[in-house]
């Protein structure tokens, strides 16, 4: 007799508001301490979620009825930490933001997608604008 | 704005026109309000050549790295210069990830930094 095992995750609900993001980002450290990263992997981890939890309260900014929360998940995969930052604001088109980027207008947002981009194994967006973002982003564990 | 112990500023001028801002601590999206406002500060006292020790600063993000640009910029329209000095290997990691590497002078020490920025106002 087996019970089916289900992927661990740890959830969190902050609120939209900046002083939230490092608590985010010591519990997404905590977490990847737990898989065995190794520091300079927690480290690209920290900036990479602090990264996208910037990019949803800066776009939560604005809307008539402000999106007041984010949802972080993290699930602890065998080989890897998928780290999900999800909110309801107004959305964001990547492409457009490295455009900017290679053009050379150094806009916080595209450095920040950069650093997103560089330091993750995979990221992916779910967004549109007007509908919110789903930002995943995927770090593996080193081969052992 | 309400302070707080996430970031520490301190900023030691060295002549009317030269100063040190030494970050210490988390500079994010929540903090960075403070530096901001630091470096406007500096720059309207008079200051146009202004050294960033990060030798303490354990992080910075894009709204960090942005508020420095945004210094850099405004000290070059007023002829002007800002300096990074004695980056950690993380943070040196991100400069070279977002090229600011080649925006900025990027020095090992303080020290070094000054070197040309003579207590006279004239360069080396």
């Amino acid at each position: 007799m087996g019970t089916a095992t289900s992927t661990p995750r740890v959830e969190l609900k902050i609120p939209s508001r900046p002083e939230f993001i490092s608590v985010v980002r010591l519990a997404v450290a905590a977490v990847a301490n737990r898989m065995g990263f190794n520091y300079d992997d927690i480290e690209d981890l920290k900036v990479a979620t602090g990264e996208a939890l910037t990019n949803a309260i800066q776009h939560a900014e604005g809307r008539v009825q402000a999106a007041d929360e984010i949802v972080v998940i993290c699930i602890m995969e065998p080989r890897a930490l998928v780290v999900e930052v999800c909110d309801k604001g107004e959305g964001f088109d990547p492409e457009a933001r490295r455009r900017e980027l290679e053009r050379g207008e150094l806009q916080e947002g595209g450095l920040g997608l950069l650093l997103i981009e560089s330091l993750m194994d995979e990221v992916r967006f779910q967004t549109k604008p007007g509908e919110g973002t789903l930002v995943q982003m995927i770090k593996r564990l080193p081969e052992s | 704005m309400s302070k707080h112990t996430d970031v520490e500023l301190s900023s030691q001028q060295m002549d009317e026109q030269t100063a040190v801002l030494s970050i210490g601590g988390e500079v994010d999206l929540y903090t960075v309000p403070q530096l901001k406002e630091e470096i406007l500060e500096l720059i309207e006292r008079g200051v146009r050549r202004l050294v960033v020790n990060l030798s303490d600063t354990q992080y910075l993000d894009s709204t960090a790295l942005g508020a420095l640009i945004g210094g850099l910029k405004r000290l070059r329209e007023r002829e002007g210069e800002l300096r990074l000095a004695s980056p950690q290997p993380r943070i040196r990691k991100l400069l070279e990830i977002t090229r600011l590497h080649n925006v900025f002078d990027v020095c090992d020490s303080v020290s070094d930094a000054l070197k040309g920025w003579t207590a006279q106002g004239g360069t080396a």
